[in-house]
C-alpha cells in the first residue's frame, strides 16, 4: 500500500495546474458562462495538444493510454479551476465507445476524439428525470437497415455543440426495464433533430434534444440490440467517479479561498480567521475535504484495477455530493456578503455544487444503490 | 498510488481475522466492547486471555525493532487493528501496547526500554494513563500535581482524574510537575509508576450510565524511583505530544462500526414492521446507506493516516481530521441505530435488547471518543492553527 502519486501523476497534476492557471482565468469562465457556446474552441484545441481528450484512449487509437486513475487526477485539477466545456461529456461518452464500440467505430471515432476534432455527449435523461432504465422511453424502431428514433431527451450536456450524440433508446418494452435498451451514435445535424439550451444554475449548457423520426443506420448502433443498459451503468459509475474528482478539486478551491480571505479580512481590529467560530468551521471544511479526497482516490484506484466497485462508486458520489454543497455553502457564509455578489468567484463553485450533485445521479439515487449493495433486502 | 496488499500481507491479514474470529466466540455475555473490560471481572479475564493469545503470536510487538522482541511492520499493526475492531476483540492494551510502547521506543533510555517493553509484549503488565486533573483538562499543561525530586526518588502529591481502567491497571504513566517555578511546557516530567505503590488511592467515577470504567487517582507522598522517567527531566511535555501522535488512525473503531452496520442490516432484514421487512422502509434504507458512505470515507482517511505513519510522515492535521470524523460518525451512528430500533433502542443488555443492547450502550459510549484524547474542539484548533495557519489569540 502506498497512497502517494506516481511521478507521472505528479507531472500530469503540475502540468494541468500550470496550464489552467494561465489559460483559464475566472474572467474566461465568466465569459464562457455568458456565451452561447459555453466553451472556448481555442482552449479546446490546446487541451487536445496536451492529450487530455485522449488521456484514457489506448495509444493504438491515437490516445495517451493513461489509466482511469490518471484521469481522476486531471479532473481534480479541472474542477479546481471549474473549466467550462464539453470535456467530461466527451470523456464519459468515449467510455461507451471504448467499452462497446466495434473495431470500425473505434478506428473512426477515437483518433478524432483524441485530436480534439469531435465533441461527444450522451443523451440519457428524459422527462421523468431519473437515472434508471425505467426512465427511458424514447423509442428506436427498426425500419429496413435503419432505426427511427422518436422522442425527447433532456439535460444533454453540450448537445448544442456536439458532433455526435450517443442516444440511449428503448427498442423493446419489457417487464424488466433494463432489458430492451439500445444505444445509437447520432449525428446532431441529421434531419429531425432540434435542440435548445435549458437555463440552469451552473449555466453549463444542458440541452433538450428533440428527435422527430430521426433515421439512424444500423451500423451506428453502439453495442448490442436491447442489451445497452449494462454499458450505461458502467458509464454512470465511471462518470460518477469522474464527477467526484471534479468536485474534489472545487472543494479544495473553496477551502483555500476561504482560509486565505479569513486571514486578510479585518473586523474588530483582527483578521476574522482569528475567531474560533470561523476557525472551527474551516477545520470542518478541511476535514470534509480530506475524507472526500481519500474516498475518491480509493474508488479511482479500484476502477483502474478493474475491481468491482459499484458500491464504493455510489458511496463516493453520494458522499462527495453532500460535502461539495456544504463546503461551498460555508465558503459563501464565511466570506459574508461579498461572496453573494455575481462578481465574486465563490458563487461559481456554489452554483456548480448543485449541478455536480445531479450529474450522474444525485445523493438519494446513489444511496439506494448503496442500500442494495450493503445487503438491505 | 497503490492500495493493494502484498500476498504476505493478505496472508497475515487472514491470520489476524481468523484468530480474532475464534476469540470473539469466547466473549462473556456482558462484553460489549473495549470499555466493558474495566467494568466487569469476567470481561477483564477475557481481556487478559486475549492478550496472552496475542502475546504468544508476537502480535503485541508488531512493528517494534527485533532487538525488543518486535515482529512484522507498521502495516501489520494496522491490519491487526482492523481485525480486532471488526470482531470487537480486546487484548491489546490501549495504554501499554498502543500508546506507551511506541513512545518508549522513541524517547526512553535503554534501561527503561529493557525493563518495561518485554512485559508489555508478553501481555503481562496492563497500564493506565495519568494525565488529566480536575483543573487541567484540555489545557493539560496547566496541571498542578507535583513530583519533587528527593535523592534518587520523585515524591508525588496531588490528584489525577478520568483515568480509564486505573483500578485494573498494574502500572501507570503520567505527567507531573517537577519544576513548579519553571516555564510552562518545560516544567513537567513523564513518569512511570507502579499503581500498587503506597500512597496511591484509586476511586471509581460512575459514568452517566452508572458503570465505572473511569477513576480518579490520589497521590499522597508517593515515592517513585528517579530512573522511571521517559525523556529528559522537566521535558515531559514533548513526550506527551509524541505519545498523542500514536495510533490515531481510528481503523479499529471504524471496523467496529462497519461490523455494527452489518449486524444492523441483518436485523432490518429479519425484523418485520408494517407487514414487511424493516429493510424495505425507504427512510431506513436512506439513513443506513448514508452511514455506510460516511464509514467508507472514514476508512479511506484512516488508511491515509496509517500510510503516513508507516512512512514516519505523520500529519497532525490528518490525524486530527480522522479523529473528529470517526468519533462524530460514532455519535450519528448511535443516534440513527437507536432511532431505527424504535422502543428497543433504549433497552440495556437483557432479553428485550436487540443485538445484546449494544446500541443503547453506544448512545452514551460515543463521548469516550469525542471527548477523550483531546476533545474534538481541541482537534479543530489543531487543524486551524497548525494546519491552516490561522491566527491564534492568546
Amino acid at each position: 500500500m502506498d497512497l502517494r502519486f506516481t511521478e507521472t501523476q505528479e507531472i500530469l497534476k503540475k502540468m494541468a495546474r500550470d496550464f489552467l492557471t494561465t489559460e483559464c482565468p475566472k474572467t474566461l469562465v465568466r465569459k464562457l458562462e455568458q456565451s452561447d457556446e459555453g466553451y472556448s474552441p481555442e482552449l479546446w484545441k490546446k487541451m487536445a495538444e496536451l492529450g487530455w481528450m485522449g488521456l484514457i484512449i489506448p495509444e493504438e487509437y491515437g490516445g495517451m493510454g493513461y489509466t482511469f486513475q490518471d484521469l481522476v487526477i486531471l479532473l481534480e485539477e479541472i474542477g479546481r479551476n471549474i473549466l467550462p466545456g464539453p470535456l467530461v461529456a466527451t470523456v464519459t461518452s468515449t467510455l461507451l465507445i471504448l467499452e462497446a464500440g466495434t473495431e470500425e467505430q473505434k478506428k473512426e471515432l477515437l483518433p478524432k476524439i483524441a485530436r480534439g476534432e469531435v465533441i461527444l455527449t450522451t443523451a440519457l435523461l428524459e422527462a421523468e428525470g431519473v437515472f434508471d432504465a425505467a426512465g427511458i422511453s424514447v423509442k428506436a424502431t427498426p425500419k429496413g437497415d435503419n432505426f427511427v428514433i422518436d422522442g425527447t431527451k433532456l439535460f444533454v450536456e453540450m448537445a448544442h455543440v456536439a458532433n455526435h450524440i450517443i442516444c440511449v433508446t428503448r427498442t423493446k418494452d419489457s417487464t424488466a426495464p433494463e432489458k430492451g435498451i439500445t444505444l445509437f451514435i447520432v449525428d446532431p445535424k441529421a434531419t429531425g433533430i432540434s435542440h435548445e439550451v435549458i437555463p440552469t444554475i451552473a449555466a453549463d449548457k444542458l440541452c433538450e434534444v428533440h428527435f422527430r423520426d430521426v433515421t439512424v443506420r444500423k451500423s451506428n448502433m453502439l453495442g448490442k440490440l436491447d442489451e445497452g443498459w449494462p454499458i450505461v451503468e458502467m458509464m454512470l459509475r465511471k462518470g460518477a467517479i469522474a464527477k467526484c474528482a471534479e468536485s474534489l478539486g472545487a472543494i479544495e478551491t473553496c477551502v483555500e479561498m476561504t482560509v486565505a480571505y479569513s486571514k486578510e479580512r479585518v473586523q474588530y481590529e483582527r483578521p476574522i480567521g482569528a475567531f474560533q467560530a470561523l476557525q472551527h468551521k474551516m477545520a470542518d471544511m478541511w476535514t470534509a475535504m480530506e475524507t472526500s479526497r481519500y474516498l475518491v482516490y480509493e474508488v479511482a484506484w479500484m476502477e483502474s484495477q478493474g475491481l468491482p466497485c459499484a458500491k464504493e462508486a455510489s458511496m463516493a458520489k453520494s458522499y462527495v455530493n453532500e460535502v461539495y454543497k456544504d463546503v461551498a455553502k460555508w465558503a459563501v457564509r464565511l466570506h459574508g456578503a461579498i461572496a453573494t455578489s455575481a462578481d465574486h468567484d465563490i458563487p461559481f463553485y456554489y452554483r456548480r455544487s448543485k449541478a455536480a450533485d445531479i450529474a450522474f445521479g444525485n445523493t438519494d439515487f446513489h444511496r439506494e444503490i448503496v442500500a442494495q449493495k450493503i445487503g438491505l433486502a | 498510488m497503490d492500495l493493494a496488499l502484498t500476498d504476505e500481507q493478505k496472508a497475515r491479514k487472514q491470520e489476524f481475522y481468523d484468530t480474532c474470529k475464534e476469540l470473539e466466540k469466547k466473549k462473556p455475555p456482558n462484553f460489549l466492547g473495549f470499555e466493558t473490560i474495566y467494568e466487569d471481572d469476567e470481561c477483564w479475564e477475557y481481556n487478559l486471555s486475549c492478550a496472552k493469545e496475542f502475546a504468544k503470536k508476537g502480535w503485541l510487538a508488531l512493528g517494534w525493532p527485533p532487538e525488543y522482541g518486535g515482529k512484522g511492520d507498521m502495516m501489520d499493526r494496522v491490519l491487526f487493528a482492523e481485525a480486532r475492531g471488526y470482531h470487537s476483540v480486546p487484548g491489546v492494551d490501549i495504554f501499554g501496547v498502543q500508546m506507551l510502547a511506541p513512545t518508549l521506543l522513541q524517547a526512553a533510555s535503554e534501561g527503561v526500554k529493557k525493563e518495561f517493553l518485554p512485559p508489555i509484549a508478553q501481555g503481562e503488565v496492563m497500564w493506565c494513563e495519568l494525565w488529566s486533573e480536575p483543573n487541567a483538562g484540555s489545557d493539560l499543561a496547566s496541571l498542578s500535581t507535583t513530583a519533587m525530586r528527593k535523592g534518587d526518588e520523585y515524591v508525588i502529591n496531588g490528584q489525577k482524574t478520568w483515568n480509564t481502567g486505573a483500578l485494573k491497571a498494574d502500572w501507570g504513566f503520567g505527567v507531573f510537575k517537577t519544576d513548579p517555578a519553571g516555564r510552562k511546557h518545560h516544567n513537567m516530567t513523564f513518569i512511570l509508576l507502579d499503581m500498587k505503590t503506597p500512597g496511591v488511592t484509586i476511586r471509581p467515577i460512575p459514568y452517566l450510565d452508572g458503570h465505572a470504567p473511569y477513576c480518579e487517582v490520589y497521590f499522597d507522598d508517593v515515592r517513585v524511583p528517579a530512573k522511571n522517567i521517559v525523556g529528559q527531566e522537566h521535558e515531559g511535555w514533548a513526550v506527551v505530544n509524541l505519545l498523542a501522535g500514536f495510533e490515531r488512525s481510528g481503523i479499529n473503531e471504524i471496523m467496529t462500526m462497519i461490523r455494527g452496520l452489518e449486524d444492523l442490516v441483518q436485523f432490518c432484514n429479519q425484523t418485520k414492521r408494517h407487514g414487511q421487512p424493516l429493510a424495505k422502509d425507504p427512510l431506513t434504507r436512506n439513513r443506513l446507506a448514508e452511514l455506510a458512505c460516511q464509514l467508507e470515507a472514514a476508512r479511506a482517511l484512516a488508511y491515509r493516516v496509517a500510510d503516513l505513519q508507516n512512512r514516519n510522515e505523520m500529519s497532525l492535521m490528518d490525524a486530527s481530521a480522522g479523529k473528529i470524523f470517526f468519533s462524530e460518525l460514532g455519535e450519528r451512528f448511535a443516534f440513527v441505530a437507536t432511532d431505527i430500533l424504535g422502543p428497543y433502542g433504549q433497552v440495556k443488555t437483557s432479553r428485550w435488547a436487540p443485538m445484546n443492547g449494544v446500541w443503547e450502550r453506544m448512545f452514551h459510549e460515543h463521548f469516550i471518543t469525542t471527548v477523550s484524547m483531546g476533545t474534538n474542539e481541541i482537534q479543530r484548533n489543531i487543524i486551524a492553527w497548525y494546519g491552516l495557519g490561522l491566527p491564534r489569540i492568546r
